[in-house]
């Protein structure tokens, strides 16, 4: 029995082949997600192996606030004294790391300034130093500098050019005396570095008479865990020390968090293009099943057993899985590059060096394509043991299972409810992980409208197939018929393909949902003219811009914002806003639930006004007092003043002055500078003197009025979109490969029906005509389904949004796209099989059994 | 169309036609001279292999001659493309098969006006008429052809060969799948659209009782056409038949 699986297989190389792909392009997916993140991880480990090469402990500050950027503290020079008198220590030095220092490129703007790490360093003693100079040499005075061999190569600098690189203080020429590279690694994936005398590197980061950290070796004799033991006896507790592996490690755990965020996102689409792709083997198993209904009751008459049946269906299933996981591992290898070049239209510039390809990825690769398209063969190969091996001969027995229509209508409704209350519980958070449920619940929502459609596949062909038969007469009739006579597969068919759109419009309608209600927050909290930031947009910026900006004319009020994380309340690295309360009056106000903006002008060194909805969850109101826990070791005390509604989020938890800045670690940074302009200025002469400002002292900062602050963040919000939609694309692709195929199966097993049209004088074009109506009008079944779900999810998701202001609006222009984009795919996935049909010999097609 | 109406509908002259290559060749028809004149029921009988249905094929531009000419309604077909054939099957020819002559998906009125829909035609109403009244299925029109017994959709088969009024009808075992009763209410529509509407039938069968009912009958032997006669009774095929046999 197992030969006729393998001969069946063989017998059909097209379809056995086309049924895989769908496989092949979800498995594709993981392993090239897990083959892309292990590479990244692996490619960062070398780096950081690299750079601490050589050294047996480190010391830095004691971190007490998990931050984003990762910037230690700087602490007191002093250390590196009482390090050096630690027994055991044979050599130690130390060294500034900062990750906010850009190297500017020629004309003037920061390389890689849209969130590419850039850092500037210290050289540090040789025997400490991991990284190699392949041209020039070290920087030996204070207008001297180094970079990286990566960048110096992408922005055309060669040794002896000027070099002009942006740190806190105002931009500064050096001479590029050498380029860098670390060890035998090229890339410091995708960051940038700079690199200077101490003296340089303390003055243009405002950490004078500080390190960062300090590297030590030990005496021979001495273990790195004893040496790190002894140090931590006779230092500071502000400072600790670890051993360079302990180190490199934490480094590596630092990255690894980013990269296992990245991995999520990426299963989670890989998910829903396996999800669609076991819809398409469902159907395709269903359907060829059905078609040899004879076959299999021939067998059972010679004396096969319903057990032998099952089983060759299922070992047709798995070996058709095993060839997709095959092909899907190795398609995998090269997709990794490509989702690698969508971490860099995101901007997100990795390191991958070769390719990682884990026994973990191959194991998992089998076990899904495997797993899967066996797991959707089951009910169709269950199926046919119901065939009564006689009944099954007789001429044109379909296969046929008129179940409970009740029954099954019933479970369909069931479970499009219970995903829908799992979804809505999910999101608002009493079933946790919200995620989790939110994704079971959709998943259960698919399922349920699945079983459901056919019962809409008539009255739908109906609503797009009238107008077809209106205009294209028979050729359209035919179509609309073809595609009602099995509601079944074409609701599968179609729901295959409503998966991905579902998933697109909902993005789409949320995206434009989030983007309008962030916009409209903030038209409504800041009064500023003009906005100053990172060209990233969250970077630091030197505290040295405000009063440069409040010098020049015409500009009444320059007021910094700090955006600081502290252990707020308990919350590890919660975010918080510190406002110039002089100041903070004429550009910002905050949508006060309590309170009115003389309080935020009026804030204290120990007073706060918070997030009302953050205040609910820790039981604060206002004449409550919390402690927050900074990142230099402080822990400040505040009492609660008023309260704000944030709906976008802007502030963080809670917004205090900005005297308590240095507590923070922030004394030298700040994110934003927020200007209004005197009445009666000339905006276009102060736009056009502030803008030759920073380009001339502060080039990492841009200044943005309103509307083009807005116009960014919309921008960030589709550049988002982007990179979702190129995933989701996936899904909607291989949902295209399902309607190829089962418009295949069908045609096949419609043959001697297109014989006879050809016969009676159809011409092979109004055939073709056929089969692309019918896949249109699949397609479009699809496409309406998609988008009613995703307007169903886009409601479900924003509940919790709703009622504070989440303003729905439905993208009727990009929902209009997608059905003309349904329409184009319907017509590309029936180019093949309604050439097939047309093709078809009359006389053969009539004579067909 | 034409002003001096061809005396013989389909002609064919020294029609062959071989399948496969060298010694494997099989030569179904071998040399085929033959007129269907207007108005004529023409019966073409023979057993099994001996080439009746190819040369139906041939005849109707299904199927290409290996050589020789196919004249229909003044049209010689041999060299037409496959666009100006399926013209010729739309405009001038009507087809019952033996079996699967409906589209399932249509109703059975659908069926007999499709090939008017395929032209993108309307019926002559004063024809549907006569047809439908011919067909007699009375209320069940409107139905599908798994609604329809054996008989009724080969009545809606050969309402939809007549509706376009083709130069020839051509019939492939219409009766083959029927029992008896039901076969003579088909022979006897075909008869009637011959005596009633001057039709051309041409019909391929091996049943003695169906071809009683033509006035002509043609049997054919390993591709070449052994009998040429009045139809007559069915006692009289039957002899025609076996004249063929003991020859």
């Amino acid at each position: 029995m197992t030969s006729v699986a393998l001969r069946n297989l063989l017998a059909r190389k097209a379809r056995t082949l086309l049924t895989s792909l769908a496989v092949v392009l979800g498995v594709m997916m993981v392993s090239g997600t897990y083959i892309l993140t292990d590479t990244i991880d692996q490619s960062f480990g070398n780096i950081f192996e690299q750079s601490n090469a050589g050294i047996d402990a480190v010391v830095s500050a004691k971190e007490t606030v998990e931050t984003d950027d990762n910037q230690e503290s700087p602490f007191s020079a002093d250390i590196l004294d009482r390090v050096q008198g630690v027994e055991g220590v044979e050599a130690a030095d130390g060294g500034i790391f900062d990750t906010q220092v850009s190297i500017l490129d020629k004309d003037g703007e920061p390389i890689g300034g849209n969130g590419a790490p850039s850092f500037g360093a210290s050289v540090v003693a040789d025997r400490f130093d991991a990284l190699s100079y392949p041209e020039g040499r070290k920087p030996a005075a204070d207008d001297e500098v180094v970079i990286d061999k990566q960048t110096a190569g992408r922005a055309g600098y060669e040794v002896g050019d000027r070099v002009r690189v942006a740190g806190k203080e105002d931009a500064t020429a050096y001479e590029l005396v050498g380029v860098a590279t670390l060890g035998d690694v090229d890339s410091f994936g995708g960051a940038s570095i700079a690199l200077f005398t101490l003296d340089e590197i303390r003055r243009v980061t405002r950490k004078e008479g500080e390190f960062d950290q300090i590297s030590v070796a030990a005496a021979p004799g001495v273990s790195p865990e004893e040496l790190t033991r002894r140090l931590d006896e006779a230092l500071p507790a502000s400072v600790e020390a670890q051993t360079g592996q302990e180190d490199t490690q934490a480094q590596k755990d630092d990255v690894g968090e980013f990269i296992s965020i990245l991995k999520t996102a990426m299963l989670i689409f890989s998910g829903v293009s396996l999800f669609v792709a076991a819809f398409l083997i469902f159907n395709t198993f269903s359907i060829t099943v059905a078609q040899r209904t004879r076959e299999f009751s021939m067998l059972r008459t010679i004396g096969a057993s319903r057990r032998q049946l099952v089983r060759t269906v299922v070992f047709e299933a798995a070996a058709i899985g095993l060839l997709a996981s095959v092909l899907g591992l190795l398609a995998g290898i090269g997709f990794a590059p490509a989702i690698n070049a969508l971490f860099h239209a995101l901007e997100i510039d990795l390191p991958n060096e070769g390719s990682v390809v884990a026994t973990r990825t191959i194991v998992l690769a089998f076990a899904l394509g495997i797993g899967l398209t066996v797991l959707a063969s089951l009910i169709p190969a269950l199926r046919i043991t119901r065939v009564p091996p006689v009944t099954g001969l007789r001429e044109g027995a379909v296969l046929e299972t008129p179940k409970s229509h009740r029954l099954r209508s019933a479970l369909a409704t069931g479970l499009t409810a219970i995903g829908a209350v799992s979804m809505l519980l999910g999101v608002f958070g009493a079933l946790s992980p919200g995620e989790l449920w939110i994704g079971v619940g959709a998943a259960a929502v698919f399922f349920g409208v699945a079983l459901l459609s056919p019962r809409l596949v008539g009255p739908m062909a109906a609503l797009v197939g009238r107008p077809l038969e209106r205009f294209r007469g028979v050729s359209g009739r035919l179509a609309r018929e073809n595609a009602v006579r099995n509601p079944g597969r074409t609701a599968s068919t179609a729901a295959a393909l409503m998966i991905g759109l579902a998933l697109v419009s909902f993005v789409a309608i949320f995206a434009s949902g989030l983007s309008s209600s962030i916009t409209a927050a903030f038209d409504k909290t800041v009064k500023a003219d003009l906005i100053l930031t990172n060209t990233d947009g969250f970077s630091d910026i030197s505290a040295g811009v405000t009063g440069a900006v409040a010098d020049v004319d015409g500009v009444e009020v320059a007021s910094p914002t700090r955006f600081a994380q502290a252990n707020t309340a308990g919350d590890e690295g919660g975010y918080l806003t510190l406002v110039d309360t002089d100041t903070v009056g004429s550009v910002m106000t905050l949508d006060w639930e309590e309170g009115d903006d003389a309080v935020l002008a009026g804030l204290g060194k120990t007073d706060a006004v918070i997030d009302e909805k953050w205040g609910r969850e820790k039981g604060l109101s206002v004449g409550d007092d919390f402690k927050a826990e900074t990142s230099s070791g402080k822990t400040l005390s505040y009492t609660v003043r008023g309260t704000f509604v944030d709906r976008a989020d802007f502030n963080g938890d809670y917004v205090a002055s900005d005297v308590t800045a240095a507590a923070y670690g922030e004394p030298n940074s700040l994110q934003q500078v927020l200007l209004s302009l005197e009445d009666g200025a000339d905006t276009g002469a102060v736009r056009k003197d502030i803008d030759a400002l920073v380009a001339d002292r502060y080039p990492t900062v841009e200044p943005k009025d309103k509307g083009e602050f807005g116009d960014f963040i919309s921008g960030e919000v589709n550049q988002l979109l982007g990179v979702v939609y190129a995933l989701l694309a996936l899904a909607v692709i291989v949902s295209l490969f399902g309607i190829v195929n089962t418009l295949a199966l069908s045609i096949h097993e419609r043959t001697r029906e297109l014989g006879l049209i050809r016969a009676v004088g159809m011409s092979r074009r109004q055939v073709r005509r056929i089969i692309r109506y019918e896949a249109v009008i699949t397609a479009l079944i699809g496409a309406v389904l998609g988008s009613v779900l995703g307007v169903l999810f886009a409601l479900i998701m924003s509940r919790p949004l709703a009622d504070e202001g989440f303003a729905l609006s439905i993208p009727v222009g990009t929902l209009i796209f997608l059905l003309i984009l349904a329409i184009v795919a319907g017509v590309i996935a029936a180019i093949g099989p309604a050439r097939r049909a047309s093709r078809l010999d009359v006389l053969d097609a009539l004579a067909y059994e | 169309m034409d002003s001096h109406l061809p005396e013989h509908i389909v002609t064919a002259t020294d029609v062959h036609r071989h399948f496969g290559e060298g010694d494997a060749a099989v030569h179904a028809l071998d040399g085929i001279s033959v007129d269907f004149p207007r108005g004529c029921f023409t019966a073409i009988m023979g057993p099994s292999g001996s080439g009746k249905s190819t040369l139906m094929h041939v005849l109707a531009g299904l199927d290409r001659p290996t050589s020789g000419s196919v004249v229909v309604d003044g049209v010689e077909i041999s060299d037409l493309d496959d666009k100006q054939l399926t013209e010729l099957r739309r405009d001038k020819v009507g087809f019952v098969f033996q079996f699967f002559n409906l589209l399932p998906v249509l109703t059975a009125e659908e069926n007999i006006r499709l090939p008017l829909s395929i032209a993108g035609r309307k019926a002559d109403p004063e024809l549907m008429a006569k047809l439908v009244d011919a067909v007699d299925l009375g209320d069940r029109l409107s139905h599908r052809p798994a609604e329809l017994s054996g008989g009724q959709q080969q009545r809606v088969a050969v309402a939809r060969a007549l509706i376009s009024q083709p130069a020839v009808v051509f019939a492939d075992e219409p009766t083959g799948n029927l029992d008896s009763g039901t076969s003579e209410e088909v022979l006897a529509l075909l008869r009637r659209a011959v005596d009633e509407f001057g039709q051309t039938v041409v019909m391929v069968t091996h049943d003695a009782n169906a071809a009683a009912i033509a006035d002509r009958v043609l049997v054919l032997v390993d591709g070449r056409i052994v009998r040429d006669a009045e139809a007559g009774s069915a006692e009289r095929v039957h002899d025609l038949l076996k004249q063929d046999t003991v020859a």
